[in-house]
């Protein structure tokens, strides 16, 4: 029997890459398309020699690797002859909520409105300038709205103490969430400055798990993925 | 309706986040000195709203379970905090002191500090001539006999102690020799007991005689002539009472 497996691979949720001996790209599978938003061609190419096995074959080597919001736990690098050398990058599960979301207690709300009600309480006890960019006209989506001011108060009071504070609020086209079975567009709220206060990160990431929001901790900035549930 | 007046920013801010969130379901509390006009403003805000006071346990737990619109006030006296669920309501609550940071920062998703009095100039002056107005009505007093410059602004208990003196320094200004002397009367009758009464109660004729005095004549050698006494007498007398 013969059976093509591209199309499997090709639809791996783990990126895969197939490269030549030159460090050009023969095959990427859609995981690696969107990965190379993040990572230079270079970077992964250099990664799959240094941890190619010696001799022909593969070898999975476990180390932790990070993208953006892409952490990766392992990799496999193999090659069977000299012209090509592949690398197939694992995906580190995400810790699933604990609690499932019941949407239906959720309310329809304005994100710009609770935003903009955050930022005029972060007003009352701060005085650093700060800049907003936002679409005012992303559409309303259901949300807990008490969760989640909590966490945009704890988010911003992070930024306290911090000059020239970025926010910017967009839909992130082409990218989705499963939420219950359902494919959901994602809001994403960045918020960068100088830097920061972190010794909140824990309350942040665990507020941000409880309402399904993917939260992104960096020295400089915090970015909130949230899913625009309808 | 309420009316609420300020011109402090912090304040301003509070409004808009209030405005804005108006109709939403999330938890707020304002934190603040006692008669800084947290619930006077709360209820500015929400003219409609159920109000409890947290000085009343069981009023407020059947008060949460009838209402999605809540005013709670004295938040800080409410023993049994934690076993709140404010999910899906609007919880406006009061409070003089945080009490357990924690505790409320888990609870309240908008989190506000009232600034007290001293820090809002313009407020202040607001609410003296406020307060100077139903003073004037209350005391049946003529407006032209008040002096701007001697009202007193005392914010040691913010709007409270600056209300109390306003109305007792206006009080005086419209009492007479007959109506001092029944004041002294009410005070000793109520306060005099010991051993010492003479030359204790005598203080209360002797202090403001002689502040009164010097203020207004400058000189001890001036005032002693006013008074008809020995210059030695009234620097004794000023000694004795440790008047400055």
């Amino acid at each position: 029997m013969d059976i093509n497996f591209e199309s499997f691979v090709e639809w791996d949720s783990s990126p895969f890459i197939l490269f030549n001996n030159s460090g050009k790209i023969l095959y990427l599978n859609n995981a690696a398309e969107i990965l190379f938003g993040y990572v230079s061609k270079k970077e992964l190419y250099d990664i799959s020699v240094s941890y190619a096995p010696q001799n022909f074959g593969y070898k999975t080597t476990s180390l932790a690797l990070n993208y953006d919001s892409f952490l990766f736990h392992a990799i496999t690098v193999g090659y069977e002859s000299e012209e090509q050398i592949s690398l197939r990058l694992y995906n580190t599960p995400r810790i699933k909520p604990t609690r499932k979301l019941e949407t239906d207690k959720f309310i329809t709300t304005n994100i710009n409105i609770l935003l903009e009600a955050n930022i005029a309480l972060f007003k009352t006890k701060n005085t650093n300038p700060l800049k907003l960019l936002t679409d005012q006209d992303l559409p309303a989506f259901k949300i807990d709205q008490n969760n989640f001011s909590k966490l945009l108060r704890k988010t911003l009071n992070a930024f306290r103490s911090s000059d020239s504070i970025d926010i910017s609020l967009k839909l992130l086209i082409g990218q989705h969430v499963i939420i219950d079975n359902k494919k959901e567009p994602i809001i994403q709220l960045a918020i960068k400055a100088n830097g920061r206060y972190a010794e909140t990160d824990d309350e942040i990431q665990l507020l941000a798990a409880e309402s399904q929001i993917k939260s992104l901790l960096k020295e400089h900035s915090i970015t909130l993925e949230i899913p625009l549930i309808q | 309706m309420e009316t609420f007046f300020t011109t402090s920013d912090k304040i301003q801010h509070i409004i808009k986040s209030f405005n804005l969130t108006k109709t939403l379901f999330v938890s707020s509390i304002i934190i603040g000195d006692a008669y800084t006009g947290k619930k006077s403003l709360a209820r500015y805000l929400f003219p409609d709203a159920h109000l409890v006071s947290g000085a009343n346990q069981e009023e407020v737990q059947s008060a949460l379970e009838n209402y999605d619109e809540l005013i709670i006030t004295d938040f800080e006296k409410l023993s049994n905090q934690s076993n709140f669920d404010f999910s899906n309501k609007r919880i406006i609550a009061t409070a003089n002191y945080i009490g357990n940071a924690t505790l409320i920062d888990d609870l309240f998703a908008f989190i506000y500090t009232m600034p007290p009095l001293n820090e809002r100039p313009e407020d202040v002056n607001y609410l003296k001539n406020l307060f100077v107005k139903e003073a004037v009505s209350t005391l049946m007093i003529e407006p032209h006999t008040i002096d701007e410059k001697m009202i007193p602004l005392n914010l040691t208990m913010n709007s409270k102690s600056l209300k109390k003196y306003i109305f007792l320094h206006l009080t005086q200004l419209s009492m007479d020799d007959k109506d001092i002397q029944s004041v002294m009367y009410n005070y000793i009758f109520k306060h005099l007991d010991g051993n010492d009464g003479y030359r204790e109660y005598l203080n209360l004729y002797e202090i403001p005689l002689i502040e009164a005095g010097l203020k207004k004549y400058g000189s001890q050698l001036q005032l002693s002539q006013v008074l008809g006494i020995n210059r030695n007498t009234l620097r004794k007398k000023i000694h004795e009472h440790n008047i400055d």
